[in-house]
């Protein structure tokens, strides 16, 4: 079902000066339940612009954001709200922790939610749960952990308010690949046992091939294209063209084909590409 | 002579009790001059440590044992004066991660020139290194351009043309494509590339990207600030067990390859990059 609408939106910065940019220009898109939906684009192709209205800190300057169906700029003043329903991980969010243990700084969010002691413990040691974070970390000062732990005690702050909807911007930037792996995993588990709408910015189309069902590709403020994997990486050289590119399995893929082989063009990930090309071998033997 | 001669290199930070906290172990390595290495390992194993030594960014004796020689200059002793470090810095030039950290001027040219400027070299020869230095990133029609209007991509060549200015034998590149967008990091890459191949450089690179490492023509793996492998791409990750015990990854297209081999499909030939792994699986199966 659809959880977010973004209805002709557009937005620019500057406006009415010689500096004007255009951020975002006539962006329709459908966010739904259950799913987890990508944004791709290149720097500056309106994506952290847009990801800042799902949760109303970003106002659109023409067009409507409606979570389930009701528009969430209706009633200005109650926008607060809307920010624990729509829960937003920025980049980089381990520089946002600020309290002196990690459960304190976990716990923030749902205390200000005004949510009773036990309801709160309960949430904090599920999101750790969820992100992969010992509870022996909840002692200690957020500024003794590691990178990676930081970065998921950060992302946990934010699903312990158990929002419908998870928006987070490039949330593996900077991780080595065993710390990339353990944040998708942990978003993967949110989704799957929340049942939330999941929206994740990332550069990468490796990452997106693998977690992602829904994905939207922003080009200069609009939207280039919208719909599931494959509808997406199907249109390879539209994506190079906005100097996107396609994931390297399909890159793999697209070669083999090249050379004649016959093999599926929907093929993204690993998993899905040694399943068809055992096949091709006859079962793998 | 190795360019670059590490020895029995051992650093480590103090906590913030004052104890030692080891980051580098008793490591040792050779670069030779024109060679493109690229270092891999987990956040925290001491990668960026390392990099930042062989620039003197890090500055700190007092947790410093070994030596480290770059072009016969022993920057690890403690008589290295100002300008020792200044001389060091015109050998080996470093790129770092966020490249809005990295522009000083409100023009491209004139950032270029900070550096030559610096150096107190004639108006000429600023002109000259400055124009030579964006051809070869290929930004020279965005000389005239404000930098804080280009792409990160571009923002980030604009900083290597800073550095080649200077003239160095070495660039170092500290998860210089971390921040930026497909394009910007092929874009990147690609400079890293031809300034080795055409220009000669010695390139280190550190990474977290695996498809960036195989470009390259000699892979480090740190581990707890040791060296745990050593050797061309190929070699590296043909030993996946070991790979995914540091907390890095095989690139993809070479996973699957191993994975496909592991099903007792006969697959020989490179598996590095997409191309190398089509050929390979092309030439199995259309025999």
């Amino acid at each position: 079902m659809s959880k977010i609408k973004v209805e002709n939106v557009s937005f620019v910065y500057s406006a009415g000066t010689p500096f004007e940019v255009k951020a975002l220009d006539d962006v329709t898109i459908e966010i739904k339940e259950n799913t987890i939906t990508g944004i791709i684009g290149h720097t500056g192709s309106g994506k952290s612009t847009l990801v800042q209205m799902f949760n109303g800190l970003v106002k659109p300057m023409s067009g409507r954001i409606l979570l389930d169906g009701e528009d969430i700029w209706e009633k200005p003043k109650s926008i607060g709200s809307v920010r624990y329903r729509v829960g937003l991980v920025m980049q980089y969010p381990e520089y946002q922790l600020f309290e002196d243990t990690v459960i304190e700084d976990i716990s923030f969010g749902p205390k200000n939610m005004g949510l009773d002691p036990d309801e709160i413990k309960k949430r904090v040691l599920e999101a750790c749960e969820l992100v992969g974070l010992d509870f022996d970390m909840l002692s200690k000062s957020p500024f003794d952990l590691s990178g990676g732990q930081k970065r998921r005690a950060a992302i946990a702050g934010v699903m312990a308010m158990r929002p419908e909807v998870l928006v987070l911007d490039e949330p593996a930037a900077g991780l080595d690949p065993a710390g990339r792996n353990s944040i998708f995993d942990g978003i993967k588990r949110y989704a799957d046992a929340t049942g939330a709408a999941v929206i994740i910015v990332s550069h990468s189309m490796d990452d997106m091939a693998k977690y992602c069902d829904e994905l939207v590709v922003l080009s200069h403020s609009k939207v280039a294209m919208f719909g599931n994997r494959k509808e997406v990486f199907s249109r390879s050289r539209e994506l190079e063209a906005i100097g996107l590119g396609v994931p390297q399995i399909t890159r793999l893929v697209m070669l083999l084909r090249d050379k004649g082989i016959e093999i599926s063009p929907d093929i993204y990930t690993v998993d899905e590409a040694e399943t068809a090309l055992a096949a091709l071998f006859g079962g793998g033997v | 002579m190795s360019y670059i001669k590490i020895r029995n290199l051992n650093f480590s930070y103090k906590d913030d009790e004052g104890n030692p906290e080891s980051v580098l172990r008793d490591l040792s390595l050779d670069i030779e001059k024109g060679e493109y290495v690229a270092v891999l390992g987990h956040n925290g194993s001491g990668k960026s440590t390392l990099a930042k030594l062989l620039n003197l960014v890090i500055e700190d004796y007092d947790y410093f044992e070994g030596s480290i020689e770059i072009d016969g200059m022993e920057i690890s002793s403690p008589n290295m004066t100002e300008d020792d470090v200044y001389e060091l810095r015109k050998k080996v030039g470093m790129v770092f991660q966020n490249p809005d950290n990295q522009i000083v001027a409100t023009i491209v040219e004139e950032d270029v020139a900070f550096g030559p400027e610096n150096l107190g070299l004639p108006r000429e020869e600023i002109r000259a290194r400055v124009d030579e230095a964006l051809r070869i990133v290929g930004m020279t029609e965005y000389s005239r351009h404000e930098p804080h209007r280009l792409s990160g991509g571009q923002k980030q060549r604009i900083a290597i043309a800073g550095i080649i200015a200077m003239r160095p034998d070495c660039i170092i590149f500290d998860e210089s494509t971390a921040m930026l967008d497909p394009m910007g990091r092929r874009e990147v890459v690609n400079t890293m590339e031809k300034l080795n191949r055409e220009d000669g450089k010695t390139i280190i690179t550190i990474t977290h990207y695996m498809d960036e490492a195989v470009r390259a023509d000699r892979v480090i793996v740190i581990d707890d600030g040791r060296i745990i492998l050593d050797g061309k791409p190929s070699e590296i990750f043909a030993k996946a067990d070991k790979i995914r015990e540091c907390g890095l990854d095989l690139p993809l297209c070479s996973d699957l390859l191993i994975k496909l081999r592991e099903r007792g499909i006969r697959l020989d030939g490179e598996i590095n990059t997409p191309e190398q792994c089509a050929e390979t699986i092309a030439r199995s199966l259309l025999k």
